[in-house]
């Protein structure tokens, strides 16, 4: 009987396309779903519904990014696969994780943890939320991060959620469900978005792209899932890590511009 | 959050990335294959190239780099990423390509035909040579190789083969310097075929 996996984690043997089960993440994306529901339904005051599809589509996203294959694959295969999962944690599922969280649930969960008060103080600080964002970005894709945690389960599910609260904190001056810090600008919020996710993630994205050599030792010495050689797959990740952020950045930094526009608009 | 906050913070942070900062070796200038300490000379063997013509390797790898790797195509892993990664070396670096041959031996004579294994080996590049013969003479050349003779693991027809897993470099001068199991890098390679073009 082989070994029991509950995680996604590197595997040493050739890439199939058959179906491997992972009960630890099914139980990671099952239960705060569940757990939403009962608070939900305990909670004697009237829900919004669109809070809650923010909420199960930000699971489905993490289930996506975390399961068979994308998971597999980025665990072990393609650097651009574990690229893709990145995105998909940061600017996909913790979002909207956010954004379907209402108030109460948010400072109940926070409370028990003991962590409202800094989560207040750090939706508050574009600079620390740049810093911490970005740390844990160079962190976890750091070569030999990638080589120690990805082989192991622990590791790799650690990798993946420092990456959901790299997610967390990059929004949280954005869309905190604890609510905004009292007198913000919205021209400030835009620059913060924008500097947080478009110069500090060029370093790893460009020396990914031009790198002569695979980095990840890793993804280079696994067996080919594609056609694509080692040092393509690498150059595909950069570009995703590059260019992936901008449709969701751009678009969010209109919807604030148009907005604040449209107050200002108001106010005169 | 007070300064001793700020500072344990900002010492987890550096404590992380000088973990994560641990990577390939930088080239030094020598070679990063396993080296022999005393080398060996290129081993005298004939077999026959997929084309049907008999290969002489001492000969026919005369005066240039001779990457010798006995394995076979139906290798799930090793095989396949050993031959892939050189690959990519050479088609990054054309001008290592003209002083480095690379020859791939079947041992797995039973599966290997002439026609699977060029197909097989002119995936990875065009330039790579693959050598079939019959188990007297495979047997032959992996001793004079100083491999461990193949042994079929397993019932047919998907078995697996035990075999040498690494690439023995011979240098233009003739000798064995290094030889390089599986999990050597791209850099790797890079590094030490330069250095071993220049040994002649």
């Amino acid at each position: 009987m082989g070994d029991f996996t509950f995680w996604c984690v590197a595997l040493d043997k050739p890439w199939s396309w058959q179906w491997i089960a992972y009960p630890g993440i099914w139980l990671a994306s099952i239960t705060p779903m569940v757990l939403y529901a009962i608070a939900v339904r305990r909670h004697p005051g009237p829900i919004d519904s669109r809070k809650a599809r923010f909420f199960y589509a930000g699971m489905i996203v993490f289930w996506i990014a975390t399961d068979w294959p994308l998971g597999t694959l980025g665990a072990g295969y393609m650097a651009s696969a574990h690229m893709i999962q990145f995105l998909l944690y940061t600017v996909g599922a913790a979002p909207l994780l956010m954004l379907g969280t209402p108030e109460w649930m948010a400072r109940g969960f926070l409370d028990r943890l003991r962590l409202t008060r800094v989560t207040e103080w750090l939706g508050g600080n574009y600079l620390m939320c740049a810093l911490l964002y970005n740390g844990i970005l160079m962190a976890t894709h750091a070569p030999g991060t990638v080589e120690i945690f990805r082989r192991s389960q622990i590791g790799s599910a650690f990798m993946d959620f420092a990456w959901v609260i790299a997610g967390f904190i990059l929004w949280l001056p954005i869309i905190s469900p604890l609510g905004r810090r009292p007198g913000s600008a919205p021209w400030g919020r835009m620059v913060y978005l924008f500097m947080a996710t478009a110069v500090v993630a060029v370093i790893p994205a460009s020396f990914l792209t031009f790198s002569t050599t695979p980095v990840y030792a890793l993804y280079e010495l696994a067996p080919r899932v594609t056609a694509l050689t080692a040092r393509e797959d690498q150059q595909i990740a950069g570009i995703i890590m590059k260019l992936a952020t901008v449709p969701v950045v751009w678009t969010t930094i209109a919807v604030m511009w148009f907005r604040w526009a449209k107050q200002e608009g108001a106010m005169t | 959050m007070n300064v001793v906050r700020y500072r344990v913070f900002a010492l987890a942070l550096i404590s992380v990335l000088a973990v994560a900062a641990c990577g390939a070796p930088i080239p030094t200038g020598k070679l990063q294959g396993v080296v022999i300490e005393n080398p060996t000379e290129k081993p005298e063997f004939t077999l026959t190239d997929t084309e049907g013509n008999p290969y002489d390797f001492a000969a026919e790898t005369e005066g240039k780099v001779a990457l010798l790797y006995f394995g076979y195509t139906y290798c799930p892993d090793i095989c396949p990423t050993h031959m892939a990664q050189i690959a990519e070396v050479l088609e990054q670096y054309p001008q290592l390509e003209r002083n480095v041959q690379v020859v791939f031996v079947s041992v797995d004579p039973d599966r290997d035909s002439p026609e699977r294994l060029h197909e097989y080996i002119k995936a990875f590049h065009p330039s790579f040579v693959g050598l079939v013969g019959t188990p007297e003479e495979l047997e032959a050349a992996q001793k004079a190789a100083n491999v461990p003779v193949a042994t079929i693991e397993g019932e047919p027809p998907d078995y697996a083969i035990n075999h040498a897993a690494w690439v023995i470099a011979y240098a233009p001068d003739g000798l064995n310097h290094s030889i390089y199991p599986f999990g050597t890098r791209q850099s790797q390679w890079n590094n030490d075929l330069r250095i071993l073009a220049d040994m002649g």
